[in-house]
């Protein structure tokens, strides 16, 4: 089987915070990661490689340097990589980018299953995944945490409110991956790191893939962002330590006085 | 060799980051610096080829490496020490050993030696120190006897005492400084050879994990193939021939851990409220403590960078550089550490916080691969040269191109670097018109103001560039203000202690104080509190408190 893997250059979130006054994202000096679904789906897609033989795929769309991302897969034991860089390519939306990344799978051709993380860290939007499906016509798993492939069944373990669901497909199939929470990242040794320098490594613009450039971009994004803000900080929470009856007595009398309760 | 492409070189940084915290979090380190022990199986981990391969940087790719060029070594290395002064020691040990063999080995010996050490995980160590021959290795005492069988030298035998050996306890594979009949050479020596013994683990002041130990050698028998590059006399050259780019790394550890001390310091700052605010926002706190020890450091970086990329760039030795490098990182990694302490009040007294340990640590950047006071005379001693070969003309030229910058981009201090650079071409001279260099106390001070002063130079030229390196954390406006600061104290100090030093020596100043242009550099300095208030606001949006 041929996998796909689309991952995403995110800055580190942990490192980010936002200018109160402009509502801007301070990106001064943080270093870009792979974001942490993206690598959880590369590791599940490198894993059934592992074991069944697979051919896998990175792709990835962003800036130059973006083949950061894409040369991990690699490094990681990813067969090829592509990086989707055009100036066309700037401020897509999720819609956009699902058909630019749509095109690309088309362009590298029989494609039997396509990983991409359930979200990414920095938009949270949980679009573009289930956005490559529609635009291929293939249908799709979402937040799978487990995969399993026997023969021509794919068997996935999916997040469900209150519990789990198991899921068979065939054939093409996009999934998408939530995190196990014991999961360790993995990295690749300072040899692999330098041995996938010679895997085929390919960029790709606008006219690689036959993308038409209105459907590209800020002008090709039919989702405009109004404007980005910080929630409102929580007021400071009053903490009383005690036994539980003693706890509730309190919540009780806060209650009272708030005239929450009679 | 050249030095990798960025994107590779920092997903290497990154896998090593990634395990460091994965497998030697502070409490760990902690535990391991009170114990006083080498953690074994972290440095096999690392070296394993799978899990990550450092050591694998410094062999070349045909014998199993990576081949790493210099700048790739430097952020390795910056990194290790980050993460713990001691574990870097230890992989720097073993870089330093495999020199000898990269320098000056046979294609079969790097072959066989260079090949085992990438594949077995080997750990190495570099054994030139003796009792009596530290920096100056001229009285080396070990001696290497020639073994005769039928009219051939089949071997050697070695005999002698190698004293602070890093590694020395728990390497497998040694080079060994010893005088053969045809003058000092290297020798491979494995731990397993008869007559080879390592003496107790050294309970030091710090770098508590990593192994420093002394070495016997009692008449123990070397075949002749482990001489390395087969012919003897050879060994104080190959030593040599690497200083630069070895400084280069612990210039890199002093860089490293000296960053990693005063980032703590900022990151606490934050959150710590004294006198009704935080003390990040005081400027007696963050333009004493904070302020100037990331300036000087970062200028640090500015000059290894401009080392590391000439030594990739195929340029050999680089002796004055490297050593300018190193003096200038070391001691102000040294100094910075000391004020992190400083800054984290009683806390950094204690162990329960990183800055204690990294300042016992980061003392020994000022103590191996040259001492401080070794290195300011390496400095004198270069830089001495070129003042008379160029008649004086050496730094004057230097100033003209920084004057030129400045024409060009007046935020980056290079008026000031040039006045410095004025200011000690008119000691430089006064030293010589009075011989002064006759007092060595005059030689030592004239290294440790050149290497400011070209710091600075170097520093201003770096923040001019239209492109920024990879590991500048900054903004243009933050970092142009750090040259700028960076270059005002340089020449301050370099006008001042200049004449200080001049005036300690003659009975007048011959007109020094106008030579050196005191009162152009004193009005340079116009400017300075805002520069240090807007240094401060740029380290706090980069290392913010977690």
């Amino acid at each position: 089987m041929n996998i796909v893997v689309c991952v995403k250059q995110v800055p580190d979130s942990t490192e980010v915070k936002i200018n109160p006054e402009t509502g801007h994202l301070i990106r001064a000096g943080v270093p870009s990661i792979i974001n942490p679904y993206d690598h959880f789906a590369l590791q599940t897609a490198l894993e059934l490689k592992k074991k069944h033989n697979f051919r896998v795929t990175v792709v990835s769309m962003g800036p130059p340097q973006a083949k950061s991302v894409v040369q991990l897969g690699m490094a990681l034991g990813a067969d090829e990589g592509i990086l989707l860089s055009d100036m066309a390519f700037a401020g897509s939306d999720t819609w956009s980018t699902s058909y630019a990344l749509a095109k690309a799978v088309k362009k590298i051709g029989k494609t039997d299953l396509i990983f991409c993380g359930m979200q990414a860290i920095d938009g949270d939007t949980a679009q573009t995944g289930p956005g490559v499906a529609q635009q291929l016509g293939m249908p799709q798993v979402t937040f799978c945490e487990h995969v399993e492939v026997d023969g021509r069944r794919i068997i996935a373990r999916k997040l469900i409110d209150g519990g789990h669901e198991v899921v068979e497909a065939r054939p093409p199939v996009l999934l998408t991956m939530i995190m196990h929470k014991d999961y360790t990242p993995r990295y690749p040794s300072f040899l692999a790191v330098n041995a996938s320098l010679k895997k085929p490594f390919h960029v790709w613009n606008a006219a690689d893939i036959g993308a038409e450039e209105h459907y590209l971009g800020l002008k090709g994004s039919p989702t405009k962002v109004d404007r980005i803000y910080p929630p409102p900080q929580r007021e400071k929470a009053a903490m009383f330590t005690g036994s539980g009856q003693e706890g509730m007595a309190k919540i009780l009398q806060i209650m009272k006085a708030e005239h929450f309760i009679e | 060799m050249p030095s990798m492409d960025p994107i590779s070189r920092n997903l290497m940084l990154d896998s090593l980051r990634e395990y460091a915290k994965r497998r030697i979090p502070f409490d760990l380190i902690r535990e391991l610096d009170a114990k006083n022990e080498f953690p074994t199986d972290i440095l096999k981990e690392m070296y394993d080829r799978d899990t990550l391969g450092v050591h694998l940087l410094m062999i070349p790719e045909e014998y199993g490496g990576v081949s790493g060029g210099t700048f790739d070594i430097y952020r390795v290395c910056e990194l290790l020490a980050r993460i713990d002064l001691g574990i870097a020691t230890g992989v720097f040990a073993t870089f330093l050993g495999t020199d000898p063999l990269n320098q000056g080995g046979t294609e079969e010996q790097k072959e066989k030696w260079l090949r085992r050490i990438a594949s077995e995980n080997l750990l190495v160590a570099y054994g030139a120190t003796e009792p009596d021959a530290g920096s100056d290795l001229v009285n080396l005492r070990t001696r290497a006897e020639h073994v005769v069988k039928n009219g051939k030298i089949a071997g050697y035998r070695i005999t002698g005492n190698k004293q602070w050996i890093s590694n020395g306890g728990v390497a497998d594979v040694h080079t060994i400084l010893a005088m053969a009949p045809g003058g000092p050479s290297w020798f491979i020596v494995e731990k397993t050879m008869e007559g080879f013994s390592a003496n107790k683990h050294e309970d030091k002041h710090g770098i508590r994990l990593s192994n420093t130990a002394g070495l016997s050698l009692d008449n123990v028998f070397v075949p002749a193939e482990n001489l390395i590059g087969m012919e003897e006399g050879k060994g104080l050259l190959q030593a040599q021939a690497v200083f630069g780019y070895t400084r280069v790394m612990v210039a890199a550890f002093g860089l490293g851990a000296g960053a990693e001390a005063v980032e703590h310091a900022i990151r606490y700052s934050q959150q710590r409220i004294q006198g009704g605010g935080p003390l990040s926002e005081k400027q007696g706190y963050t333009h004493k403590l904070i302020v100037p020890n990331y300036v000087r450091l970062e200028g640090a970086r500015a000059y290894i960078e401009y080392t590391a990329l000439r030594l990739d760039s195929g340029e050999h030795g680089l002796q004055t550089e490297g050593a300018i490098a190193k003096y200038g990182a070391s001691e102000w990694g040294n100094k910075a550490a000391d004020d992190a302490i400083q800054a984290l009040g009683g806390y950094g007294y204690t162990k329960d916080f990183p800055v204690e340990k990294i300042k016992r640590d980061i003392k020994i950047t000022c103590i191996y691969e040259g001492t401080s006071e070794v290195l300011e005379m390496t400095i004198y001693r270069g830089r001495w040269q070129e003042h008379l070969k160029s008649r004086g003309r050496y730094y004057l030229d230097m100033a003209d191109k920084l004057d030129q910058l400045h024409a060009e981009e007046p935020k980056v201090g290079a008026h000031a670097s040039a006045l410095g650079l004025r200011a000690l071409a008119a000691v430089l001279e006064e030293c010589r018109v009075h011989k002064l260099t006759r007092h060595q106390h005059v030689t030592f001070k004239l290294g440790k103001l050149i290497c400011a002063a070209e710091t600075a130079a170097i520093f201003s030229t770096a923040a001019a560039a239209q492109k920024y390196s990879e590991t500048i954390r900054f903004d243009r406006e933050g970092w142009q203000a750090m040259a700028r600061v960076f270059a005002r104290e340089a020449a301050l100090n370099t006008a001042m202690e200049g004449l200080a030093l001049v005036l300690g020596a003659i009975d007048s100043d011959g007109g020094l104080a106008d030579a050196v242009n005191i009162e152009a550099i004193q009005t340079e300095q116009k400017g300075m509190i805002a520069d240090m208030d807007l240094v401060a606001v740029k380290l706090k949006q980069t290392f913010k408190a977690k």
